[in-house]
């Protein structure tokens, strides 16, 4: 390693020595079997407990990045293991110092490309990311002068004082979603507007370790809502509801000044305030993922079940939202794209789970669940479609997706 | 990138057996396989890392990697969950780490013959979550339960917190599959049967299989128990003003003689103390409350309310107050996976410093309890005071035997080591701690362990002290079985079976 | 109001309980801070602390649930809140 490569992981080590600490120390490894990656390869190079112990060993001088980097790859970010360790569940909030599983990942991971240890999927991604302003997601043309396609015919101005941001892939690839909650939107009564540019949220970036690249796009994406005097931000992808209330808040500190919200959070009150009637009934057996980013990392886990009961006809059978923690699509922090196989094996058990209760649809409510899900869907006969879909079809509107 | 730490030989022939995808030799796949729950000792990690770690899914693969060592000489350690208490599945000499978390298939749940046979490499937590739709339940449950497996809660014959009601670990094991140190594949159970709860045919085999931490071979399969799922469940929580009322009405309450009886706890003023630092039920509980006892009963409905009614009559006319549903319903939810937090540490001046747990555990008559408990706390004592680094979280004692909670007790004291002062010296005076409590527990006539297993430094020392002529048995099996000690060698001080 | 906002997850200055134990949210304990010099607290915001203690009574309740169809109290056994008879 060079100087500046060892003076970097001195630092890392020195930063995340404690709380690798909290969790060597400990030894519970309550993590381990709630961790997606882990229930599927079975492999403890992958474990959360060995993402912390790293640390120490790399302490010792036993171990370096280029030991570990790869191993640190096999993680989709989902938040089960910090959220089920002792550390955090029984007295994080009393020490205030939680486990920080997630963050030890994305600091690893930008320490190795800081070292020059890069990821060639990941690398190859962020790049075009770069270059496309938005992510290249597979099979369809990414472009930023396509990112509002997905809106074509529904009439949405820009600009105002909320704004619908719409992930990559809804914007690109299931169009279907972002229609279903404008549409939705639309029949609330809820005024808003779209970005006059919208760049990628930059959440992926940082999560494969490309720290730098990553404050690109929220400094556009802050300057382009300031611009356009947006005061509250509305997120139809729960990776974009934490970028927005967990990496933006770090990049801009106190002058973060938008409301973020998350549109199951919205729906259900629309629903609850009777602006918003579900009337048609879709007249399915139905099981509801809950996705990482809202359940496990937010807490959020009561809107979409508060809508999915509002659906009439709806035979819902729910698994409550604690069987969940070692739930996973497989698809976030990156794996799907540097270990698909990973990601299609971790759906393929989720939807095990799914076809054990004898249902023929499975909502979801993330966009980036919903690919690998729908895949490992169709040799069950199990469907699988967004929460706000489902919404707009049991409140008589249109769902169709984009044709351009 | 890393040099192999083993033979492109040996590498061939394990690939050969297990595929590429199952033999690892990197540095931090070998480092991540042998710690334990701590103290390990942390500053000398080196010193027990494997030479290569391997993944099997099959029973053949484990017989075929156990006679790959046996022609090459190279030591066997099997390793379930890796969260044991005395570091049975740590490397002493390197060699082959065997990890059977990829033998983790259900093969067969038996509702007519209630038994579920499983793979070693299990998690208690994950095989009831699939039991639960049938009414039925696998009820060994461990502090670790929603992180330990079963092929290390046979190797280390585990303790459950409902096990006088339910049994422990060796009382939920019709039969098994073992992989013998020669690598010759047996199923041993009550006599020759499968599903068996007691037979009377030849030598009882099964329970040598129990707590060897992997010495005598590697379990494969387990055909274990199924009891019904409870109906309902009770806890109480008691508290008293002095330990000497609380000690004698758990005596009171550990005789009622309930079958639902699943286990009572009995805490000192230390624990008291300790669990005021930071625990929600227990910060703003009033100065006089200096012990408290936990009971916890399952079973039918039919069954416990009455018996629980009998329970709450007990506790409170033997001096107990009863401390509410809150406080009994929610800190006995949580002890179902009650492992330290290092925050839980305290230097003397009161700061929060980050400390490993270490449970110093032991078997114990009832009778002796109040003695031992004064003579462990003033060794604590002396060696927080010298050296600064540890800390006293107090002592429980908990009904120990299956069925027959009544007689002896499982009997803790926690200890805090600040790891990251580990340095000789420290371990040093921390094993000198160990031996002043495991003399103790000897001289009381109880076991070094009711457990943990007793493998660890500072415990395995006085192995053949307690077990005297037996422990000439030990090394006789051990020899007997494993002829070129490859199996998890210098365990248990066993490398003595070979001394001639 | 259900978004997030920065400016919302400030806890309280806290109040003390106990010599080691204050409070910044109600029913919700936390250590004294001059007791962390060695291991640092972290900026943890409003809706993670209650997210945290959500969580866990959420866990706690599951685990009841894991082990055994319904959980007995004092009201189910006939007792009072302190585990004594009724009068009659």
């Amino acid at each position: 390693m060079t100087t500046e490569a060892e003076d970097q992981q001195r630092e890392f080590v020195e930063r995340w020595r404690d709380p690798a600490y909290g969790c060597f120390s400990s030894g519970h490894k309550f993590c381990r079997n709630v961790c997606p990656v882990m229930q599927v390869t079975q492999n403890e190079n992958h474990s959360p407990t060995a993402f912390h112990a790293n640390i120490v060993a790399m302490e010792q001088g036993a171990l370096t990045v280029a030991d570990v980097a790869e191993d640190y790859v096999h993680c989709t970010q989902c938040g089960a293991c910090e959220l089920r360790c002792p550390n955090t569940l029984m007295a994080g909030d009393f020490y205030r110092a939680r486990t920080r599983t997630v963050d030890v990942v994305k600091a690893m991971r930008a320490l190795a490309v800081d070292s020059g240890i890069e990821q060639p999927n990941w690398k190859r991604w962020v790049e075009a990311t770069v270059d496309r302003k938005n992510e290249p997601v597979l099979d369809v043309p990414v472009a930023q002068e396509n990112v509002a396609n997905w809106a074509d015919g529904l009439g949405l101005g820009v600009g105002g004082e909320t704004v619908l941001f719409v992930d990559c892939e809804a914007a690109f690839y299931r169009t279907t979603l972002p229609r279903a909650v404008a549409r939705i939107l639309q029949k609330g009564g809820v005024d808003f507007g779209l970005m006059r540019e919208q760049w990628c949220c930059g959440g992926p970036a940082a999560e494969m370790g490309y720290v730098a690249r990553s404050r690109e796009f929220a400094v556009h994406n802050v300057a382009d809502w300031r611009g356009i005097g947006a005061s509250r931000i509305i997120t139809l992808d729960p990776h974009d509801y934490i970028t927005f209330t967990e990496d933006y808040p770090k990049y801009f500190g106190v002058d973060y000044e938008f409301e973020i919200v998350h549109i199951t959070e919205l729906v259900a009150e629309l629903i609850r305030d009777g602006k918003l009637s579900l009337m048609v009934p879709i007249e399915r057996v139905a099981t509801y993922h809950d996705p990482c980013r809202l359940n496990k990392r937010k807490g959020i886990h009561k809107s979409p079940r508060e809508i999915l009961r509002a659906i009439p006809g709806l035979d819902f059978r729910d698994v409550d939202h604690v069987t969940q923690w070692s739930y996973c699509s497989g698809a976030g922090g990156g794996l799907s794209i540097e270990r698909p196989e990973i990601t299609a094996a971790i759906s393929q058990q989720r939807l095990d789970r799914a076809a054990a209760l004898d249902v023929d649809l499975l909502v979801s409510a993330c966009v980036w669940s919903e690919r690998p899900l729908a895949a490992a869907g169709e040799t069950r006969d199990i469907e699988v479609r967004d929460l706000m879909e489902l919404v707009a079809e049991s409140a008589g509107l249109e769902v169709t997706a984009v044709t351009t | 990138m890393t040099t192999m730490a083993i033979s492109d030989a040996l590498y061939d022939e394990l690939v050969g057996i297990l595929g590429e995808d199952g033999v690892l030799t990197g540095k931090p796949a070998r480092w991540n396989r042998t710690r334990t729950p701590a103290p390990f000792p942390v500053h000398r990690w080196k010193e027990y890392v494997p030479d290569v770690v391997v993944l099997p899914r099959t029973t053949e693969q484990v017989a075929e990697i156990v006679r790959l060592a046996n022609r090459t000489g190279t030591p066997v350690v099997p390793r379930a969950a890796g969260t044991g208490l005395t570091d049975g599945a740590t490397p002493l000499r390197g060699g082959i780490l065997l990890d059977v978390k990829r033998m983790n298939e259900i093969r067969e749940i038996d509702l007519v013959d209630r038994t579920v046979t499983v793979q070693p490499g299990i998690n208690m937590l994950k095989l009831n979550e699939v039991l639960q739709p049938h009414g039925v339940m696998f009820p060994d449950n461990p502090a670790s339960y929603p992180c330990s497996m079963v092929g290390g809660r046979i190797g280390t014959s585990g303790w459950s917190l409902i096990g006088a009601r339910y049994g422990h670990t060796r009382d939920l094991v019709c039969s098994m599959e073992v992989v013998l140190p020669t690598g010759d594949v047996i199923r041993v159970g009550e006599g020759g049967g499968r599903k068996l709860r007691k037979a009377s045919t030849g030598y009882t085999i099964k329970p040598l299989f129990f707590g060897h931490e992997g010495t005598l071979g590697v379990v494969t399969e387990a055909t274990l128990e199924l009891v019904p799922r409870p109906q309902a469940e009770f806890a109480a929580f008691f508290g008293y003003r002095d330990y000497d009322t609380a000690w004698r009405s758990t005596g009171a309450l550990a005789k009622s003689g309930f079958a639902t009886l699943a286990g009572v706890v009995l805490f000192d003023e230390w624990k008291l103390a300790y669990l005021r630092r930071d625990d929600e039920a227990y910060i703003e509980q009033p100065d006089w409350l200096k012990s408290v006892v936990a009971v916890a009963m399952y079973g039918n409905k039919a069954e416990v309310v009455p018996a629980a009614r009998e329970i709450m009559r007990i506790g409170r006319e033997s001096g107990g107050s009863y401390l509410g549903d809150e406080i009994s319903q929610g800190d006995w939810a949580a002890r179902h996976d009650r492992y330290a937090i290092p925050l839980h540490g305290r230097l003397r001046t009161g700061e929060v410093a980050p400390m490993s747990w270490h449970c110093e555990d032991a078997a114990l008559n009832y009778s002796v309890l109040p003695r031992v408990r004064e003579e462990w706390h003033a060794i604590a004592d002396h060696y927080i005071r010298r050296y600064g680094i540890f800390d006293d979280w107090g002592m429980f004692a908990y009904t120990n035997g299956a069925y027959k909670p009544w007689g002896d007790y499982l009997v803790e004291i926690d200890i805090g080591i600040w790891e990251q002062k580990l340095d000789d010296e420290m371990w040093e005076a921390w094993l000198n701690c160990k031996r002043e409590i495991t003399e103790v527990t000897l001289r009381y006539g109880g076991s070094i362990s009711a457990c943990h297993g007793a493998s660890r430094a500072g415990d395995v020392e006085y192995v053949p002290q307690e077990l005297g002529g037996a422990f000439d048995v030990m090394k006789k099996i051990k020899r007997a079985l494993d002829p070129n000690n490859v199996m998890n060698p210098g365990k248990y001080l066993l490398d003595q079976a070979y001394e001639d | 109001m259900f978004g997030f906002r920065l400016s919302a997850q400030k806890p309280p200055d806290p109040r003390r309980i106990t010599d080691d134990v204050v409070m910044r949210f109600d029913h919700i304990y936390e250590v004294d801070p001059d007791k962390m010099a060695i291991f640092g607290q972290q900026d943890i915001p409003a809706w993670d602390t209650h997210r945290i203690v959500d969580s866990r009574w959420d866990h706690l309740a599951w685990m009841h649930q894991h082990f055994a169809d319904t959980v007995l109290g004092m009201s189910d056994l006939g007792l009072n809140e302190d585990g004594s008879e009724p009068e009659q």
